[in-house]
């Protein structure tokens, strides 16, 4: 697993490559409560991600609602595969603002 | 009749088979004691529920068993002409015998029998299989606590006790046969020297740990009775872990006392 | 790695890796032997049932699976590890990926819903406690559990502690999932729901499951593969096809639900009832 930031135009991006689980949970809450300390909106992108369990999901769940009460934004992108299976049997998938790409953010 | 030199075999059998079970138990939830995590939060929920929630009815028979002990000392001591003798006499009944006994029969009573129960309703329900599977240790996680939580009250529960004696026959001596109160603490001070309050302290260690070992033990095997389940089989072993402490406790301190008097 | 050859060709599997291996089992309770050479192989990612009428043994293979009995013969190999001749360490690592879900759900009396969902979260993990009160209410929602965090085991009914028991026992979202008696005490409608959360929780956690138990309906609708146990002895285990096409006289009793049909002389039988009467 790994993840990067990068920017686009006013957001944070946080690239989320790999599996996260229980072994790494906790680095990608680290950044992406940092990020949201800075006062940035997010979004994480999901495009290399293969797999996500309840731990990640709840890190994003958290950082959300963080987000929400800053009046900031966190947006999911480019959800596939099984992450994507585990947004629509949680449900998740009616909270989370969901894009189809990075790209498709255009202000 | 070879069928019933069978049985009484069998018994024997089943009876050494359950005294090796309940022996690698103690020693498995001792080796646990150390073993980390450790339950402080379930240590202190169990000293509440063992020592804490214990002290109505030690107070209660402590005094109670104080006040008799010194009516019957009177009527004794009053044939030699020694009644100023009393204050020594409860207080060495008490420490030596008495306190650590009836202590250990209130905490048989009360926290033997829970439990013993609730133990094997979590057998019988499981939870101790679940926990196995979820790489928890039943015996750090649920044993360990309720052991320490014994050694700990146990002990001071039945200085307690002693104490509340003391008071008892006091009050009785005092208050009721016109003795001296000076007089009745005093032979206590000259009497009592500290092998008779070690005798208490060791005694009352050792109940504990006979008490909540076979409580627990029981309860943990309840799955292994013959021909009983469920809630029959949770009420024949808390009867049997009753009687079993209580009995083991009173042998305990036959051969205590023999060495430490 | 072994092949099933119980597979039929048009049977889909997410993975031909076999992730349990059961060979040769026995298992004796004295001298009653209650499993008689049990071969079974449990695919990742497939959810596998294991069913019999009582007496059949599968909770006794159940157990051994789990690892809380020792078989008298016979060895059972999960990703190629005998669990039977495993240290504590590895024996605990090993349940870090497994999640069992017991009959009653098998909740510890004396904690919360939310804190016995919680517990292997916080026996063997570093995570933050937000995180895991967000991951345990996650999955109380799944299971329709939503308000029930707070309330103790005691007030829960049967159906709701068999829930919370598939809660805690997914928590962790492990590799395999067992799971003794799904529908055993459920009303139908509730049994359907689960079977749809067992088949979901396959795809989306990419789980493999196996499931005990006698229910037929259940069986047939979420299983890939049936093993089918009678009296100690695995009978057949093969796709949902194969069992319904399996002319084995036990197998089709089973499927079939016809009772045995027991035949009486009838002049025993009439004088057994009668007995006594002048």
């Amino acid at each position: 697993m790994s993840f990067d930031c990068s920017e686009h135009l006013s957001y944070k991006v946080l690239h989320l490559t790999g599996e996260i689980d229980l072994s790494n949970s906790s680095k990608v809450r680290r950044c992406l409560l940092d990020i949201l300390n800075n006062e940035r909106s997010v979004i994480v992108d999901f495009s290399e991600l293969k797999y996500i369990d309840s731990s990640g999901m709840a890190t994003l769940v958290e950082g959300l609602n963080i987000a929400n009460k800053k009046g900031l934004s966190l947006t999911i992108a480019a959800a596939n595969g099984a992450p994507l299976q585990v947004l629509e049997l949680t449900r998740l998938n009616q909270v989370f603002k969901i894009v189809d790409s990075v790209s498709e953010i255009r202000e | 009749m070879f069928a019933q030199i069978e049985m009484l075999g069998a018994k024997a059998i089943r009876s050494f088979e359950e005294l090796g079970r309940l022996s690698l138990f103690l020693i498995t939830v001792v080796s646990n004691i150390f073993t980390r995590p450790f339950g402080f939060n379930d240590l202190v929920k169990q000293i509440a529920f063992i020592g804490a929630r214990s002290m109505p009815i030690i107070l209660l028979s402590g005094l109670f068993t104080g006040m008799v002990l010194a009516l019957q000392f009177y009527d004794v001591l009053a044939r030699f002409g020694s009644v100023d003798l009393m204050g020594s006499a409860v207080s060495l009944s008490l420490i030596q015998e008495l306190g650590p006994v009836m202590t250990a029969l209130m905490i048989i009573a009360r926290v033997g029998s829970a439990t013993c129960a609730e133990i094997a309703i979590m057998r019988n329900e499981q939870q101790f299989d679940a926990l196995t599977c979820m790489a928890v240790s039943p015996y750090r996680y649920v044993m360990v606590p309720r052991f320490l939580a014994a050694l700990i009250s146990v002990p001071l529960l039945t200085a307690i006790f002693n104490l509340i004696g003391i008071a008892g026959g006091y009050i009785v001596g005092v208050f009721i046969k016109g003795l001296s109160g000076t007089a009745y603490m005093q032979t206590i001070i000259d009497t009592i020297t500290w092998s008779d309050l070690k005798m208490s302290i060791v005694k009352s260690f050792i109940f504990a740990i006979i008490i909540i070992w076979i409580s627990m033990g029981k309860g943990f095997f309840v799955h292994l009775e013959k021909g009983v389940s469920g809630a029959e089989a949770v009420g024949r072993v808390t009867t049997k872990a009753v009687v079993a402490s209580a009995i083991s406790m009173l042998f305990a301190d036959y051969i205590a006392s023999s060495f430490l008097i | 790695m072994p092949e099933n050859s119980n597979q039929s060709s048009d049977t889909e599997v997410l993975d031909a890796s076999v992730l349990i291996e059961v060979s040769h089992l026995s298992s004796s309770y004295g001298e009653r032997q209650v499993l008689k050479d049990i071969n079974l192989s449990v695919n990742q990612g497939e959810i596998l049932v294991i069913m019999g009428g009582s007496g059949s043994g599968k909770s006794t293979l159940l157990r051994n699976m789990l690892g809380l009995m020792k078989p008298s013969s016979g060895e059972i190999l999960f990703e190629g590890m005998n669990i039977c001749h495993a240290t504590r360490t590895e024996l605990l690592k090993l349940r870090r990926s497994m999640g069992v879900a017991f009959q009653g759900g098998a909740l510890l009396s004396s904690l919360s819903v939310g804190d016995n969902i919680k517990l292997p979260l916080r026996q063997h993990t570093d995570l933050d406690e937000n995180t895991i009160s967000i991951m345990a209410r996650l999955k109380l929602e799944l299971m329709s559990l939503a308000n029930f965090e707070d309330l103790m085991p005691s007030e829960l009914s049967g159906g709701m502690l068999k829930r919370a028991g598939l809660a805690r026992a997914v928590i962790m979202d492990p590799k395999i999932l067992f799971f003794d008696e799904p529908s055993a005490g459920l009303d139908p409608v509730t049994s359907v729901e689960l079977d749809q959360l067992i088949l979901q929780l396959r795809t989306a956690m990419s789980m493999t499951i196996v499931v005990v138990t006698h229910e037929l309906e259940s069986a047939f609708a979420i299983a890939d593969r049936i093993a089918v146990l009678f009296d100690g002895e695995l009978v057949i285990t093969g796709t949902v096809d194969e069992i319904r096409a399996c002319k084995d006289e036990r197998v089709s009793n089973l499927i079939n639900r016809t009772p045995r049909e027991v035949q009486v002389d009838a002049e025993k039988y009439l004088s057994r009832l009668t007995k006594g009467a002048d």
